[in-house]
């Protein structure tokens, strides 16, 4: 319920007014926002606190929308391990440099009477809001490493999905208390924007780089008039040469299109029957990839039996992958009594997928930031960023006419007859009745 | 050619009194209010001195006006890339301390202080904190202090005074002194306008009159460093920057400027000019020395068939045209090239143009006595009072020429009516002056008519600006008429 408010009704109500207010403000009342710089009263701390926190928090804003804009990209260059740490490194520093910045205009604030005369209570709040959003940056950063990786899979599929307006909180619910306050703190940031000064920053001026040095009104409608001749004279030779220099280019276009493709199919290269027999493969290699992924969607959602192995097919030591009822990868070991240990693979601290090697302790690895669990309960290794431990799934053993031998049910408990002696020629199955509501 | 029009000025400093009525007159009616209580728009400066704000004109300092790089003219602020760096601060931008801290007086102690020992007293608070403060400075703070090392000294520019002139010019017996009363130059090549990354700042096609557009300005302040004259004004309460503007409003309504209509010695003109828009850039991109001839070649000769053609097709009215023709601006500064602009190197082009003063320069002692004959006169520029040098600095980019041009001028204008009024010169002796001093019998008269006599129509020639025609697309006159300056007042507050 407080997941859903923060992380759903927040963000939309949060986006509407702040795009609603700021243009509103922009259109309506532009005489009413500015920098409202307070170099003029007070200059020397200004310069320790103004430049390092700019600069700083242009660097990380940067940063933040490259990685949710393009997860893409973004996560296959996090997949090089000097990009990762370069990346959160910059971003690291960069964070560094806001807080000291941000300290130093808060003390300004609060230390110089002259400033203090051109301080609202609205500022403050903001003021507050930002050390506490950037000391909770800079702490997700110390304690849940390479953020800059594990954003892809969580948060920037969140935010894709609330763009979308499909509004999907699985991404996020398994994130640390941290991460979520600083989401929901960017939140009413977002939505104080065009309530405080923080609406300077759509006043970035950036058609400065590109605008003529004089700038030269006339409100004097016999100017316009006595220069509208010319300018239409102007105007029209202007449109001339712009429609034909696009006719000439579009024509420049298609003819080399059609060269091309009249050369091509005199002269062009002939695919051999090998080459065209490959790629049609290839072709049909990927549909069938599609349509495989869809059946095993649809099986998932249809039928309450999904066959895992042959329970002679299990190990002890290299867990089997499966899919389990929500699309997400489990494994299945064979366990010390001969029965299957069927159990997530998504690991609980960020979602990874957990290793299926089984050490020598009886242990396996999520590599992602290394929490260690145990085959046989599930449990997370003491001090391991995961808390929780890897849910065990509800199995079922069935014999080759379908008849139920054996079953695990959510809560752990194993009914059926397991010492059965052809039990070992049966079928494992994940069964979704029994599977917990979780 | 592009033949805009431009209201523009000339102070006759040889008038001014140093009374600062000017200054008050623009205070009361437009910088008397939270946030711009230290705003002068006009302020009467005493040379040699520091100025307001303190040494405005050290550009190695405040970096403003234009730079000659090769042959184009570029900011001295910022380029358009470290002007986005230097938004978040601005190194050269002038603070509070360079002006001073506004302040008053707390008037409500005599009233209510309880029964004491002692008289009650008003003491001075900050008008920014409210809190008492100790005065350490104000606006005219080296008023009439020419003589003092702490201000006159520092004045940027005696720098390449020598030594033997500077001595001269401090020497107890020969201290001298001239008023310099500043507003904006309403710039034809404005590096305010350049500086400003919002383009807020915008030059009146119509009238030249430079102006900040308040809903546009976002308070980067570039602007306030980028004027070499520092007449733009922070408003620390409105996070707004702010200017002289003309008092456009009563020009629109066919009045006089405040300062114009209260200045008591009657120093100041107000007149059009036509100028070619086309040949600004290069015309502020020649040498120094050259700077002032260049500018005077933009500027376009009102009676000539082929400008007056030219400006009627830019739009510019019969009324302006004739405005034109009776200005007296385009007689000092074009036809008797008595006035000049003021620090023209800083190659903004100013609009505003003095006739530098002849009284101190006149002002030489002979043996305790005004020196009053008329041989060696003009040899005795160089050692005058204020050395030509000075002057030159001031008003021509450094070359003494010029100065001396206008000097000697002024000097035959002078003795010529000394001559008429009191008969002692002898006529070959003022002929030969007047020939030295280029200038006619006819011509003398009238610079002395215009300087000396002339009515409030004569010295303020101002065309109707036509206003309502530019608004009626938005307004109907009719309705808007009362209005400020028939636009719609806005108030401009500090938002949250
Ligand atoms: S004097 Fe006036 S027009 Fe010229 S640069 Fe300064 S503010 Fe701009
Ligand atoms: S009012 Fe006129 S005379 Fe007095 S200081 Fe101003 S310009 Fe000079
Ligand atoms: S995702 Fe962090 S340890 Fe598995």
């Amino acid at each position: 319920m407080m997941d859903t408010f923060l992380f759903i009704a927040l963000p939309y109500v949060a986006f509407v007014i702040c795009v609603i207010g700021t243009i509103i403000r922009i259109k309506k009342w532009p005489v009413s926002y500015s920098a409202l710089s307070s170099q003029f009263l007070e200059p020397k701390a200004l310069m320790w606190g103004s430049v390092p926190w700019h600069i700083g928090i242009v660097v990380i804003t940067v940063g933040h929308l490259l990685a949710f804009c393009f997860p893409g990209l973004w996560q296959s260059m996090m997949g090089k391990a000097e990009i990762l740490l370069a990346t959160e490194t910059i971003g690291f520093a960069a964070g560094v440099v806001c807080l000291a910045g941000l300290i130093v205009l808060i003390l300004r604030r609060i230390g110089s009477s002259k400033v203090q005369a051109v301080t609202s209570t609205m500022d403050l709040i903001i003021l507050g809001l930002l050390l506490a959003q950037v000391l909770l940056g800079l702490a997700v950063a110390l304690h849940y490493k390479y953020g800059a990786a594990w954003v892809s899979g969580t948060a920037s599929p969140y935010l894709f999905s609330l763009f979308t307006l499909q509004p999907n909180l699985q991404f996020i619910q398994d994130l640390p208390v941290a991460v979520k306050a600083h989401m929901v703190l960017a939140y009413l940031l977002i939505l104080l924007i065009p309530f405080s000064r923080l609406i300077h920053m759509f006043a970035v001026p950036l058609q400065y780089v590109f605008r003529p040095a004089q700038n030269v009104v006339w409100n004097n409608p016999r100017h316009s008039e006595a220069s509208e001749a010319n300018y239409q004279q102007e105007e029209a030779r202007r449109e001339f040469i712009k429609g034909a220099a696009g006719i000439t280019l579009g024509c420049g276009v298609l003819a080399i299109g059609t060269v091309d493709k009249v050369y091509n199919f005199f002269f062009g290269p002939r695919l051999s029957a090998k080459e065209e027999e490959e790629i049609m493969s290839t072709r049909l290699k990927r549909l069938q990839m599609t349509a495989n992924q869809r059946k095993l969607e649809l099986e998932r959602q249809t039928s309450n039996f999904i066959l895992v192995s042959a329970l002679s097919d299990l190990k002890a030591n290299e867990g089997k992958y499966f899919i389990d009822f929500n699309m997400n990868t489990a494994m299945a070991f064979a366990g010390e009594d001969g029965l299957p240990i069927l159990m997530s693979a998504k690991c609980t601290h960020l979602g990874c997928t957990v290793s299926n090697q089984v050490d020598e302790k009886g242990q396996v690895l999520c590599p992602c930031h290394v929490s260690f669990f145990d085959v046989k309960t599930g449990k997370p290794n003491a001090g391991a960023p995961a808390k929780n431990p890897l849910p065990m799934l509800p199995w079922a053993i069935m014999d080759k006419r379908g008849k139920v031998i054996a079953e695990r049910a959510a809560s752990g408990q194993i009914t059926g007859d397991t010492a059965l002696s052809s039990i070992k020629e049966c079928n494992v199955y994940i069964t979704r009745d029994l599977e917990g509501k979780a | 050619m592009d033949i805009r029009a431009q209201v523009s000025m000339v102070f006759h400093l040889d008038k001014c009194i140093g009374c600062h009525t000017c200054s008050l007159a623009c205070k009361n009616v437009w910088t008397d209010r939270p946030g711009a209580e230290y705003m002068w728009w006009n302020n009467v400066e005493t040379k040699p001195g520091t100025g307001f704000p303190t040494l405005w004109e050290d550009q190695s300092h405040y970096k403003g006006g234009w730079k000659l790089n090769g042959k184009n003219l570029e900011l001295l602020s910022q380029n358009k890339l470290d002007a986005f760096i230097k938004l978040f601060y601005n190194p050269n931008q002038p603070g509070l301390e360079d002006y001073y801290e506004p302040w008053t007086y707390q008037y409500e102690n005599l009233f209510t202080a309880p029964e004491g020992d002692d008289q009650p007293t008003a003491i001075p608070v900050s008008q920014i904190t409210g809190e008492p403060v100790d005065i350490v400075a104000g606006p005219n703070w080296d008023d009439d202090l020419s003589g003092s090392p702490l201000y006159a000294e520092n004045d940027v520019n005696l720098d390449e005074l020598t030594d033997e002139e500077r001595e001269q010019l401090f020497e107890i017996e020969r201290i001298s002194m001239m008023y310099l009363p500043r507003i904006c130059n309403h710039c034809a090549n404005p590096s305010c306008v350049a500086s400003c990354p919002s383009g807020a700042l915008y030059k009146r096609g119509e009238d030249g009159i430079v102006l900040v557009n308040q809903d546009m300005c976002k308070g980067w302040r570039a602007c306030v460093t980028a004027c070499p004259y520092k007449k733009i004004y922070y408003n620390w309460k409105t996070g707004k920057s702010e200017k002289c503007i003309l008092c456009y409003p009563k020009l629109e309504t066919g009045q006089v400027p405040n300062c114009f209509q209260s200045c008591v010695g009657r120093i100041r003109y107000l007149g059009v000019l036509l100028y070619d828009a086309d040949r600004i850039a290069a015309c502020m991109s020649v040498p120094n020395h050259a700077l002032i001839e260049s500018q005077r070649s933009a500027i376009c000769d009102p009676y000539d068939p082929k400008i007056i053609a030219l400006a009627r097709k830019n739009g510019i009215s019969e009324e302006f045209i004739d405005a034109a023709q009776k200005s007296p601006i385009y007689k000092y500064v074009m036809k008797w090239k008595l006035a000049l602009p003021l620090h023209i190197e800083y190659r903004t082009m100013p609009m505003l143009f003095y006739v530098p003063p002849l009284l101190p320069v006149m002002g030489k002692m002979d043996n305790g006595h005004y020196a009053n004959t008329i041989d060696g006169f003009f040899s005795g520029l160089e050692s005058a009072r204020l050395p030509i040098k000075y002057l030159a600095n001031l008003f021509s980019a450094g070359n003494v020429e010029i100065i001396e041009y206008v000097m000697k001028k002024l000097i035959a204008v002078r003795y010529y009516r000394r001559s008429l009024d009191m008969g002692d010169i002898d006529l070959v002796q003022i002929n030969r002056m007047m020939r030295e001093g280029n200038v006619s019998p006819e011509e003398a008269e009238e610079i002395y008519r215009l300087t000396a006599l002339a009515t409030v129509d004569q010295r303020f020639v101002i065309p109707p600006l036509q206003r309502e025609e530019a608004i009626s697309e938005t307004c109907n006159p009719e309705l808007c008429r009362g209005s400020c300056g028939l636009g719609v007042p806005v108030n401009v507050e500090r938002g949250p």
